[in-house]
């Protein structure tokens, strides 16, 4: 049977979920609501599941509306494109499950727009158009702004959806214009058409610059340096939940995005080596600057989001190799990343529901009586620092084999550990009160105290809220030990880097070529590489704990301060930061590219 | 940052971005040339589908899905619109309002124009696939039209006669009949969002398949989702007080 029904069904499922859920929404008590909106992400859940099954080791074309991709649209599910569409499917079902007793107001507000999302994100990561592609990031963004401002009591909740709008759409400006100058210039919009109209004529400065403005909005979603301000911001004041499906997928689809419009659209266009080593080291600053900020926070929600920015520039340094291999290892870490860092912030909600406030000083030794919510917090936060057997472990081990350089091994080793042994610190002054309260009062970090409570459950955390928790670490484990996982992955890492196969795949509908990719494993090094992360973040958590940094911890003070007053929370400055770091991107990718 | 580093940092960056899109712009081809690859192809596809206005049949059938996922933005805006202004926990809202008088004049044209208004709204979206217009430009026509019973009459006279939780669900149930169309594409055609219905004879204001169906959907969803938003920033105007 054709399969091409698939894909448009996943896209609609969730839209049509959402309708119904707004208009029952204006009658019904609230468990209806909540029943038809999990339901609906069930629903989502199983259909992507049964693609990701159909579409095997190949990939799965649609034409919309049954026009030729030259006047239509045309979707295309491959490997990785349909495990993010799953992915953002499991972390919305999750989240919803989590929101079942956590918002007090019974408005169904919450249920629409994490649906709405869910239809974008799925859109997003299945459309082979670019246009379509920016409709559907437009979307994503429509539903997430009001999502981070949801809790309106606060101003700095409205403060940072606001700061998250100004930056998304002035990236999805840039993207429009971008798109614009492609359709001046070729008269197409489908991603496969513009990459067969670039193909043999070599890039000029439009197409150069269309490709710059093109990328600029989906690196300002993926919250690569310098474009990713407002990253923090959102997660601050984001419900909990909703901080787990955007550091999970919304952001890693922004790299999805970058490195899918590269490949099929400019990829015989633009040399491959002008934009590896731009994309590596936009990778490798951002990774860094994640991880020292991820150190320097006390805000919980904050120091999870740094830790989500620095591995946001891992997953770049693994997709930028643009290998197969890389693309695989990114995307194993990925999954791996969405599960233990979502986990992680819902048990932080845990925190703020029980004891309305995330901030590391404050919380010292509160988080005792928290059962088996402390050990899961301490798991969570091995496991991000790349514990073998996680998820999270093997995309490292498998993206340090592909980026091959000693110094980028260096570097994964170093960011994981210093992400890892941040939340491991925090898990053990709040849960086990290890070590002295601290008593530091640095202006320039934000404390955690003024955080708007979400949920009130003095008593007992209830089993909707743990079990997302224990799903979501499962997954990540799960990644790790089934070895079909990565087989997968490898196998949609081989397809994604292939352009002339993709357009071949759309233009004639022709079926992948069955040279299997090379399988990706556990191997003794990749494992010694996780337990020497693992350690390091053990080492650096209790070092941190007991406070031994001495002179190194006065060095550093000065250059934390600078970072930290750079992240000022002022719109202006990171609109400023946003159109020199496209300034900075055009100079890097148009200037070595010209003939 | 410091006003002045921030004004560096964004001059240097637009002066960059400026030179760079200046030298882009002088490769795009001359306007008014004769090489128009989409245009070639699109238009011969909307008249074979019996759609004289172009431009709508591009955008509800040619890249419907397109339209899809902007109608499902205009949806998440206003939901999003309508959390965001929603009474917090230290607001309440009044139930009577101050009204200043208002000219006889302006009571009589706005009550002779609110059912014109309304005739065109539904003009526009109905005749979509034919002349310039549609779903999207005819519902702001309504929502607005409808609006004519503020200015004309009271505050008090708009709610009374704007049941909000009904066209709560009108939105919806529009927004959810564009997804459904193209699921029923899909049952009875073999694909999503195929124009399924017969193309009828050019020019008939029952033509061009479901082109005219979707334009409806989209005219109830945007009709009801620009009278919901437009209902929550009134509220804020008018009723919503902090609470002493």
């Amino acid at each position: 049977m054709d399969p091409s029904w698939l894909p448009p069904t996943v896209i609609a499922i969730p839209l049509i979920g959402a309708c119904l859920v707004l208009a029952l929404a204006q009658h019904t008590p609230r468990l209806v609501v909540d029943v038809a909106a999990l339901v609906t992400a069930l629903f989502t859940v199983a259909g992507g599941a049964v693609l990701l099954v159909v579409v095997g080791a190949g990939r799965v074309v649609t034409r919309v509306g049954g026009w030729t991709p030259q006047i239509g649209i045309v979707l295309v599910a491959d490997p990785i494109g349909t495990a993010l569409a799953l992915l953002a499917a499991i972390l919305t079902a999750c989240a919803l499950l989590y929101t079942w007793r956590y918002f007090d107001s019974a408005e169904a507000h919450v249920h629409v727009l994490l649906l709405l999302f869910l239809a974008g994100m799925v859109g997003f990561a299945l459309t082979a158009d670019l246009f379509d592609l920016f409709v559907f990031f437009e979307l994503m963004g429509a539903a997430a702004y009001a999502l981070t401002g949801h809790k309106i009591e606060e101003p700095q909740a409205v403060h940072g959806g606001f700061a998250f709008g100004v930056v998304n759409s002035l990236g999805a400006y840039f993207s429009l214009t971008g798109i614009a100058l492609l359709y001046a210039r070729t008269g197409r919009l489908g991603l496969a058409p513009l990459g067969a109209a670039l193909t043999g004529r070599g890039a000029d400065v439009l197409v150069l610059a269309a490709m710059v403005l093109v990328l600029t909005g989906l690196l300002v979603k993926a919250a690569i340096v310098p474009f990713h301000f407002w990253l923090a911001d959102a997660h601050a004041v984001a419900p909990s939940p909703v901080c787990a499906l955007f550091s999970g997928v919304m952001a890693p689809l922004g790299l999805y995005g970058v490195v899918r419009v590269y490949v099929t659209v400019f990829g015989a266009a633009v040399p491959a080596v002008v934009a590896h080593r731009t994309l590596v080291g936009l990778g490798v600053v951002t990774a860094g600057l994640g991880a020292v900020m991820c150190l320097a926070q006390r805000h919980l929600k904050r120091m999870l989001a740094y830790s989500t920015i620095a591995h946001l520039g891992l997953f770049l340094v693994g997709m930028a190799t643009l290998s197969g291999q890389g693309m695989a290892g990114s995307m194993v870490y990925l999954l791996g990343h969405a599960g233990v860092k979502g986990a992680l912030f819902l048990l932080v909600g845990l925190l703020l529901a029980r004891h309305g406030n995330v901030d590391e000083v404050g919380l010292h030794g509160r988080g005792r009586a928290d059962g088996v919510a402390r050990w899961l917090f301490v798991l969570a936060a091995l496991a991000l620092a790349g514990l073998p057997p996680f998820g999270t472990g093997l995309g490292k081990a498998i993206s340090e084999e592909a980026a091959e350089r000693w110094w980028l091994v260096g570097i994964f080793v170093l960011v994981s550990a210093a992400t890892g042994g941040a939340a491991l610190r925090a898990g053990l002054r709040v849960h086990f009160g290890l070590g002295k309260p601290p008593t530091d009062a640095d202006p320039d970090t934000t404390s955690g105290e003024d955080e708007a409570q979400e949920g009130r459950f003095p008593a007992r955390i209830p089993m909707t809220m743990v079990v997302p928790v224990v799903v979501l670490l499962v997954g990540a484990v799960a990644i790790g030990v089934v070895p079909a996982v990565a087989d997968r992955l490898a196998e949609g890492g081989r397809l994604f880097v292939d352009q002339a196969g993709y357009l071949e795949a759309v233009t004639h509908g022709a079926a992948a070529t069955q040279t299997p990719a090379p399988a990706r494993w556990w191997t003794l090094s990749g494992v010694a590489l996780g337990v020497l992360s693992t350690a390091l973040a053990v080492t650096l958590a209790l070092l941190a704990v007991h406070g031994r940094f001495g002179w190194l911890g006065r060095l550093l003070d000065t250059p934390l301060r600078t970072l930290h007053r750079a992240h000022s929370g002022h719109v202006g400055d990171y609109v400023a930061w946003l159109l020199g770091g496209v300034a900075v991107l055009s100079g890097l990718l148009i200037l070595p590219a010209l003939p | 940052m410091s006003r002045r580093l921030r004004l560096v940092v964004f001059g240097l960056g637009v002066s960059g971005i400026g030179v760079v899109f200046v030298l882009a712009a002088l490769l795009i081809p001359r306007f008014g040339g004769g090489d128009h690859p989409y245009r070639d192809l699109a238009v011969p596809a909307a008249v074979a589908r019996s759609a004289p206005n172009v431009v709508s049949a591009l955008n509800f059938d040619q890249r419907a899905l397109d339209t899809l996922g902007e109608e499902t933005i205009l949806l998440a805006s206003v939901v999003g619109a309508a959390a965001l202004l929603r009474p917090t926990t230290s607001e309440h809202e009044r139930s009577i309002v101050a009204e200043d008088r208002i000219l006889s004049a302006t009571t009589l044209l706005g009550y002779l124009l609110l059912p014109v208004t309304l005739l065109v709204g539904l003009d526009v979206v109905a005749h979509g696939h034919l002349t310039p217009g549609g779903g999207f430009q005819g519902g702001v026509v309504l929502a607005t039209g409808l609006h004519l019973l503020y200015v004309a009459g009271s505050y008090s006279t708009l709610v009374r006669l704007r049941p909000l939780t009904w066209y709560g669900i009108a939105e919806a149930l529009g927004a959810g009949a564009f997804a459904v169309l193209g699921v029923s594409g899909l049952v009875a055609a073999g694909g999503f969002l195929v124009n399924m219905l017969p193309y009828g004879r050019f020019g008939d204001l029952f033509s061009a398949g479901t082109v005219p169906l979707l334009n409806l959907a989209v005219g109830c969803e945007v009709a009801s989702g620009v009278i919901v938003l437009l209902a929550q920033f009134l509220a804020q105007a008018l009723t919503v007080r902090a609470t002493r």
